[in-house]
């Protein structure tokens, strides 16, 4: 017997080794091998079809998996055909695609596997493993929608709103600022290679979702994908010609003139107008009557006749990797802690030009003879905002501002 | 039961307590390996970039990208810890007389080498799933290491030999054994959420989460109900297990805070709005701390399982004293013995 002195510590040690090996086992048993591909997108298709079966459903989503791969290629070896422009670049695109290491030549490939895929899902559907436990949840690429950008809404982010994003993070969420990797060339690097993956995907989800809803009427064929992807891919082309810059802020050098504009500011903020305070509360601590959902969770619910606010109704979808529908809670001004940037320049592009997705809606300006915020106003209420989020200061301010509006 | 020689077993000791003390920042540098997701920042093995693995331009590792100098760094000190337990294995084979101790040092060292061919097999079929097993089985290799020092330390000396004759509770050695286990079931459960595969569903890692979660509370009462046995009834005269069990109150305390800085670290608080600090933090992406806190959390849990092995150490050879001898012994006859023994040393002096 190998422990034969002592009578109580072989008897644990074999019963040790026996658990480690069960454990062993079952890990092993328990391991998932599936191979790594793009999940298909079948809450989508759910969501168009939904008079299908369940096993249609699944079989349409594959179909149009399988139509994307055929155009865009798979997970491990991302392709763009050469008929079409493509809006990124595609060798950073497969360096960032695929399993995470190094080769030969030490240049590092699966950038998105390494650092975002545990959130964002590989098909950058926003289902990562640990999607279900944040609050918000993860961005789903496939819509081709981002909340902060320099784009109006409808129109796609520019490459250096997506590298902002990626270099600064987003306060208060999972989303980590990769500021730090800009320490050195090849971190640099890795944000600008990252920035072009996450547009590939949202490119390759913009297409599977209309190549869904083309196969849920008819086959398609080679020319009407090429179609699609090319439609698609002019919309990003386009990104750029859409931007508006953030504008020079030159700050009032005045305290007295500042608070001024403060105070026109909150009495625009609390006006009819603008309706902020329906969704940020009079005092801007985003406690307004309107809650309403974003349109990632509109998608899936009311646009397919599905209340989002009753379970018994959304509850059928879950088995299509539906999660859980949350409000999308206005942000609490107070807090300072503005997703979009804290800079007057941040909020002014904000005002004007909305947060895609959700419920806020860029503000009317006065233009065309339309009837509107002047760009002077526009400036107050940016002042005001600003100086909300400026949540340090709030107490003593806010007593200035009372003081400012009396007079 | 074989009587334990003293001089033969200290130079076992010292070895085992070498090896144990480096392996230990070989857990946290493996930690760092997958905090990084550096396992295939160096693509061949058991060579680095075509170089031998102690060959390798030392500039171009201290120099290089962080998850290059992790992972060779892993690789080093591990080839340093097999050379070690080499060395022990030696060692106890010339000066340990029980043949067990010396069989369990042979068992530390095929251990180290399978880990060694296991962390090989991870890079050569770049499989998660090996660096989960290897994740996995490297707290054991550092737990049996520290087994061996355990079993060659004075106090097994006194408790198997000269006998302490205070009983020990078997409720106390069953909490102890059942504390192991699950200690070594939530390394299993968190290994999985360190090394979750990218195609996993949400709901199947929410329910991870939430075992890993049911086993924290576990473990934390369990360790709460050994701090309360170990002073209660006779347990308490055995002074022995004081430290054990305090130890594994300080640990499980820290390991709860770092569970909880760790789920910051990776995905934020949920309560972001409780305070404007909390609200306008932004998680640094592998930044210094957040990658020191996850792997503090899992080479804490790590010290977690030689900690609870300890406690069935202590508790266990005291326990089968009680067995052999009498079920219960009251204070008087306690207090004649340690009177008969005061006696004896003070004729010694």
């Amino acid at each position: 017997m190998f422990f034969d002195i002592h009578h109580r510590f072989p008897r644990f040690l074999q019963a040790s080794l026996w658990l480690f090996s069960t454990a062993l086992g079952m890990v092993l048993c328990g391991c998932n091998s599936e191979k790594i591909e793009f999940r298909s997108n079948q809450l989508h298709a759910a969501s168009i079809s939904m008079d299908l079966t369940p096993p249609d459903i699944r079989q349409l989503a594959d179909r149009a998996k399988g139509a994307t791969e055929q155009l865009l290629g798979t997970a491990d070896l991302p392709t763009w055909p050469a008929s079409v422009l493509p809006p990124i670049d595609m060798e950073k695109v497969v360096r960032s695609s695929g399993p995470v290491g190094r080769d030969q030549s030490k240049v590092e490939r699966g950038l998105f596997r390494k650092h975002c895929v545990q959130c964002h899902g590989i098909s950058g559907d926003g289902r990562g493993p640990s999607a279900a436990l944040l609050a918000p949840y993860p961005r789903d690429f496939r819509r081709g929608s981002f909340k902060f950008k320099s784009t109006p809404i409808g129109k796609k982010p520019t490459h250096s709103d997506i590298v902002r994003t990626l270099e600064q993070g987003l306060p208060g969420t999972a989303m980590p600022a990769f500021g730090t990797l800009s320490d050195s060339k090849e971190f640099v690097d890795d944000v600008d290679a990252l920035a072009h993956y996450v547009r590939f995907l949202a490119i390759r989800g913009e297409v599977e979702r209309r190549l869904l809803v083309a196969l849920s009427e008819q086959e398609v064929d080679e020319s009407t994908s090429l179609a699609i992807l090319t439609r698609v891919a002019n919309d990003w082309l386009a990104a750029d010609s859409h931007s508006v810059q953030r504008p020079e802020w030159v700050a009032n050098p005045s305290e007295d003139g500042r608070m001024e504009s403060v105070a026109n500011g909150k009495a625009l903020f609390e006006s009819e107008w603008t309706a902020c305070v329906k969704c940020h509360g009079v005092d801007g601590s985003g406690n307004g009557t309107s809650q309403d959902f974003d349109d990632w969770t509109k998608d899936w619910t009311i646009r397919a006749g599905i209340d989002p606010a009753h379970k018994s109704e959304w509850k059928s979808m879950k088995k299509y990797g539906a999660l859980k529908p949350v409000i999308d809670r206005p942000r609490n001004l107070k807090l300072g802690a503005l997703r979009g940037g804290t800079s007057r320049g941040d909020i002014y592009l904000r005002l004007v030009l909305g947060i895609e997705g959700s419920p806020m809606l860029p503000v009317a300006k006065k233009e065309n003879g339309n009837p509107g915020l002047t760009e002077e106003d526009i400036r107050d209420l940016v002042e005001y905002v600003h100086f909300l989020s400026e949540n340090t200061r709030n107490i003593s301010l806010s007593q200035e501002v009372q003081h400012a509006s009396s007079e | 039961m074989l009587p334990v020689n003293e001089d033969s077993s200290r130079w076992v000791y010292r070895w085992a307590m070498l090896v144990t003390l480096l392996t230990f920042p070989l857990i946290w540098l493996g930690g760092l390996v997958t905090t990084h997701d550096a396992g295939m920042a160096v693509p061949d093995w058991p060579g680095t970039f075509g170089y031998n693995l102690f060959l390798y331009p030392w500039s171009a590792w201290l120099y290089g990208p962080f998850d290059l100098f992790v992972e060779h760094g892993h690789r080093l000190l591990a080839s340093l810890v097999g050379l070690l337990a080499i060395c022990l294995c030696v060692v106890a084979y010339r000066n340990e007389k029980r043949t067990w101790v010396r069989n369990v040092c042979f068992l530390f060292l095929a251990a180290i080498i399978s880990q060694g061919v296991l962390g090989g097999a991870r890079v050569l079929l770049d499989a998660r799933t090996a660096a989960m097993i290897h994740g996995c089985t490297g707290p054991l290799v550092f737990a049996l290491g520290s087994f061996i020092l355990m079993a060659c330390s004075s106090d097994w000396r006194r408790a198997t030999q000269d006998g302490s004759r205070i009983p020990v509770s078997r409720g106390l050695l069953r909490f102890s054994y059942l504390l192991v286990l699950m200690s070594i079931v939530q390394l299993f459960v968190g290994a999985q959420l360190r090394h979750a595969q990218p195609t996993w569903l949400p709901p199947f890692f929410t329910s991870i989460v939430h075992t890993h979660l049911l086993m924290a509370t576990l473990i934390t009462l369990s360790i709460f109900g050994i701090c309360v046995l170990v002073r209660t009834d006779h347990n308490r005269r055995v002074m022995e297990l004081r430290l054990p069990s305090n130890m594994l109150l300080i640990v499980v305390l820290a390991q709860v805070a770092l569970g909880l800085a760790t789920w910051v670290a990776n995905y934020a608080t949920p309560w972001v709005e409780l305070t404007p600090w909390l609200a306008n933090y932004t998680l640094q992406g592998k930044g210094f701390w957040e990658s020191m806190i996850v792997t503090g959390h899992q080479a804490t849990g790590s010290l977690l399982i030689v900690f609870s092995l300890w406690m069935v150490c202590r508790v266990a050879t005291r326990t089968k004293k009680a067995e052999k001898a009498q079920p219960m012994i009251n204070d008087t006859t306690i207090h004649q013995e340690k009177a008969t023994e005061l006696v004896a040393v003070g004729s010694t002096v």
